[in-house]
């Protein structure tokens, strides 16, 4: 309960400072040493709860897993190549797409409870961006339809450029005058000649 | 005394005209203004304010429309300088031409609808008067974009309705899916804006000023292929060309009075309207147009083949939009702007008619959205499923309903032009999906027997409901006569040709519906064990292409910036160039100094005066 609980407007300054005195009574050690250690009442996280180095020996395992509220058989951190993760657990690559949607999280439109252990790439995950969850058709079936589909597209318009469709405009003309032999004509008689014309 | 009064009006209708759309302008800013008092709105000033200042603009704006039918009046009206050098001036310039006197009062009519029917389908929601603000201040920024005569203003216009869409189909905020569509609304118009940007930056420097005279006169025998590229991305982002389309179907999350006023007659029409309004530019540039005809063709296929499968009666409403932008894409392609235009104008009474219809019912049947689970609406809604029905017959481009205008003209052109053959036989597939998807709807929601539970909500008895859907159903019916009597062409379409050609939409709109009538008499029947789902998913899954890009791009752009961020910056400047990288480079050169350096001070020394015994040596002799 706070002790600073009003019904009419609150002085925040003077609740703050309050606050500062009590701690500075109750905290650890004594005035200037407890304003030193930064132990103040409701303050962020303690050097204890943040990232460390990576954990080599079991037991360091086990604390770091404690320290992320994992189970210890749960607990994976990232491989130790340099890259800076330390002893950050290494979670399933999963989006908050996939959880259930109709459970009752803590916060539900994360779809997360207070507390879980969160994915390095969390605000990737968050159900405004991406989604891993399963399809209907394999990744590679779809890449394979989509770009195919585009592929195709794209090559029949360069036909369809090379072989454009128009209304004709003269009639058709053809060689050998008219194709005088192949319509009949007689091959003893010399046939008129014609003059078809290039536009 | 007649001659007189003639005279006096010729000389007095560009004033008229002007001064009628100036109060359009203030008419519809009154209720926002006035809403910025501290004093609480009243309940129904939605209603008393809000729809009756769009009515009230909607008349006001019909006199210009009369005196430009009437003399042919345009006018262009230049008024306060906001900044600018001696060059080149940003100045609020309204232009009031064929298409903004055109528009607008279709603009004023449809909002006025849908408003009115706004007051019955939200008249739940706490915040209603707020949802109608967001109208209007949507709708002052589309009469901006579409009067606007420079660039900047088009741009002040075209942004405003951007960030409207994205306030109005996140409405219901709290669900994170309609947050996720506004996003994709937002970030899909940005890369649009790109286009648009670079296409203003590109006149700016080149032709010196942001006005559409200037530009249009200074570009003459420039080669605009850069510009225009760019405002043909910038209308892809906006009128969701096959690209940047997948936030339109997306944007059905929002309330269906947005998805009528926005997503299917006003803002997706901005960036269509764009290019009507560059048309001097494009027509010069055959490159622009072969991408504006193969884009629209692209477009409407693909979105057409994605209506046929889909199960939400909005997002078949809303891939019908699409594929209708993708032949107004087409139209401009076809060097016929004002074709493309009209095909805007009747699209938008026909296509805000169907979404006004799909509310409705929605609405009745418990906000179920699903066409599977409704059914018979023939008989509980007989006017909304009949106007449903209308829609469907003037999308398709029955004779004499106002698509047939629009659509058999664009198909005509398209027969007798010189273009790709490609984007013709895509053109005229997609002109028999539309048939197909739109005969699924009926089939789905009029048709059969009533697949929901029995205690719905099924009231069509309310004017709030009826009379918009009457007022946009006459609309559909008489605009494209309307308009096409009235309105002289301004390019000479072809008149003659083969009956084959001429009788083409019709005969392949048939060949639609009877494939949808056979398709359908499929329903009760199953041939097979098991059905071939490839095609089914293709078109179901929208081509795969929300589910490609949307898991691809931002991940990768994502982890690569969390990766340089965090890792490679600090590798970069630590390991590679900086403290290590000193370690790294010397170590080399340190171990084989080292290995020369064996330490055998007695051998170097012996050497060393060995050395200078034989110089001294060789010195004195």
């Amino acid at each position: 309960m706070d002790p600073c609980f009003h019904i009419q407007p609150v002085n925040m300054a003077g609740v703050g400072f309050r606050r500062w005195a009590q701690a500075l009574s109750k905290g650890k050690g004594s005035g200037i040493s407890a304003l030193l250690s930064g132990s103040r009442a409701a303050s962020s996280a303690s050097k204890d709860s943040l990232p460390g180095p990576y954990p080599k020996t079991p037991e360091e395992r086990a604390a770091a897993a404690k320290k992320y509220n994992m189970r210890v058989e749960d607990y994976e951190p990232h491989p130790d190549n340099g890259e800076g993760y330390g002893d950050y657990p290494k979670l399933p690559d999963r989006s908050q797409h996939e959880r259930d949607p109709w459970y009752q999280w803590d916060h539900p439109d994360l779809r997360r409870n207070w507390g879980e252990p969160i994915h390095w790439h969390f605000d990737m995950y968050i159900r405004n961006r991406v989604d891993t969850s399963p399809s209907p058709v394999s990744w590679s079936t779809m890449c394979k339809q989509l770009f195919g589909f585009i592929g195709f597209m794209l090559f029949m318009f360069y036909v369809g450029e090379k072989c454009p469709s128009y209304q004709p405009v003269a009639p058709k003309q053809y060689p050998f005058n008219n194709l005088y032999l192949e319509r009949g004509g007689d091959p003893e008689k010399e046939p008129e000649d014609v003059k078809n014309y290039e536009i | 005394m007649l001659n007189k009064a003639i005279e006096m009006n010729t000389l007095t209708s560009p004033l008229h005209l002007t001064s009628c759309m100036i109060l359009v302008f203030f008419i519809l800013s009154y209720p926002i203004l006035t809403s910025l008092s501290p004093k609480p709105l009243k309940t129904d000033w939605a209603i008393s304010h809000v729809k009756k200042a769009v009515k009230l603009a909607f008349f006001t704006s019909l006199l210009p429309l009369f005196l430009f039918l009437n003399q042919g009046t345009e006018t262009i009206m230049t008024d306060w300088k906001w900044m600018g050098t001696d060059t080149f001036n940003l100045c609020i310039s309204l232009k009031f031409d064929f298409f903004s006197t055109i528009f607008t009062p279709i603009a004023l009519f449809v909002t006025w609808s849908i408003l009115e029917f706004a007051s019955w389908y939200m008249h739940t929601d706490p915040n209603m008067n707020r949802f109608f603000k967001y109208l209007l201040i949507f709708l002052i920024a589309m009469i901006i974009l579409v009067t606007a005569n420079n660039m900047f203003q088009l741009f002040i216009g075209w942004e405003g309705v951007g960030i409207m869409s994205f306030l109005l189909i996140g409405w219901w905020y709290g669900r994170t899916d309609a947050n996720t569509a506004a996003l994709q609304a937002v970030l899909y118009n940005r890369v649009g804006d790109i286009g648009l940007i670079f296409t203003m930056a590109w006149f700016a420097t080149n032709l010196n000023s942001w006005d559409l005279q200037q530009v249009f006169t200074a570009s003459k025998d420039m080669d605009l292929t850069f510009p225009l590229l760019g405002l043909i991305i910038a209308a892809t982002g906006k009128s969701a060309q096959f690209g940047l389309h997948p936030w339109l179907p997306s944007a059905m999350e929002g309330p269906t009075p947005v998805s009528a006023l926005l997503h299917s007659s006003t803002m997706v029409v901005a960036g269509i309207f764009l290019l009507v309004r560059m048309s001097p530019l494009l027509e010069n540039n055959p490159t622009a147009l072969t991408t504006c005809l193969c884009l629209g063709a692209l477009t409407t296929l693909f979105t057409a083949t994605c209506a046929l499968t889909q199960n939400d009666i909005k997002k078949i409403v809303a891939f019908s939009t699409s594929s209708q932008l993708g032949l107004m894409m087409v139209t401009i392609g076809l060097n016929q702007p004002q074709l493309a235009f009209l095909h805007i104008c009747t699209h938008a009474f026909f296509k805000a008619m169907l979404f006004l219809c799909s509310g409705s019912i929605i609405h009745s049947l418990n906000d179920e959205q699903d066409i599977r689970k409704m059914g018979g609406m023939n008989h509980l809604v007989p006017f909304t499923s009949s106007c449903l029905t209308l829609g469907s017959l003037a999308l398709t481009g029955t004779p004499f309903l106002a698509g047939f205008f629009s659509k058999d003209a664009i198909i005509e052109a398209l027969n007798t032009s010189y273009l790709n053959a490609w984007a013709l036989v895509l053109t005229l597939l997609a002109t028999s999906f539309t048939a197909v998807y739109s005969l699924r709807i009926v089939f789905f929601v009029s048709m059969g027997n009533p697949r929901f539970t029995p205690l719905s909500p099924i009231n069509e008895n309310n004017p709030t409901v009826i009379n918009p859907i009457k007022r946009l159903a006459w609309g559909s019916i008489i605009a494209g006569l309307l308009i096409t009597s009235n309105v002289l062409p301004m390019k000479t379409p072809v008149m003659s040709m083969p009956p084959l050609l001429k009788l083409a939409a019709l005969t392949v709109t048939l060949l639609g519906v009877l494939t949808a009538i056979e398709l359908a008499s499929l329903t009760n029947k199953q041939f097979k064990t098991t059905p071939n789902l490839t095609a089914h998913h293709f078109s179901n899954m929208l081509g795969f292409f929300p589910a490609i890009i949307h898991r691809l791009t931002p991940k990768l752009n994502l982890v690569l910036g969390q990766t340089i961020a965090a890792q490679t910056v600090d590798q970069t400047w630590l390991e590679k160039t900086g403290p290590k990288a000193i370690v790294s480079l010397n170590e080399p050169l340190i171990k084989t100094t080292n290995n020369i350096q064996q330490g055998m001070i007695k051998t170097y020394l012996s050497l060393f005066f060995f050395t200078l015994a034989m110089a001294l040596l060789l010195l004195l002799t």
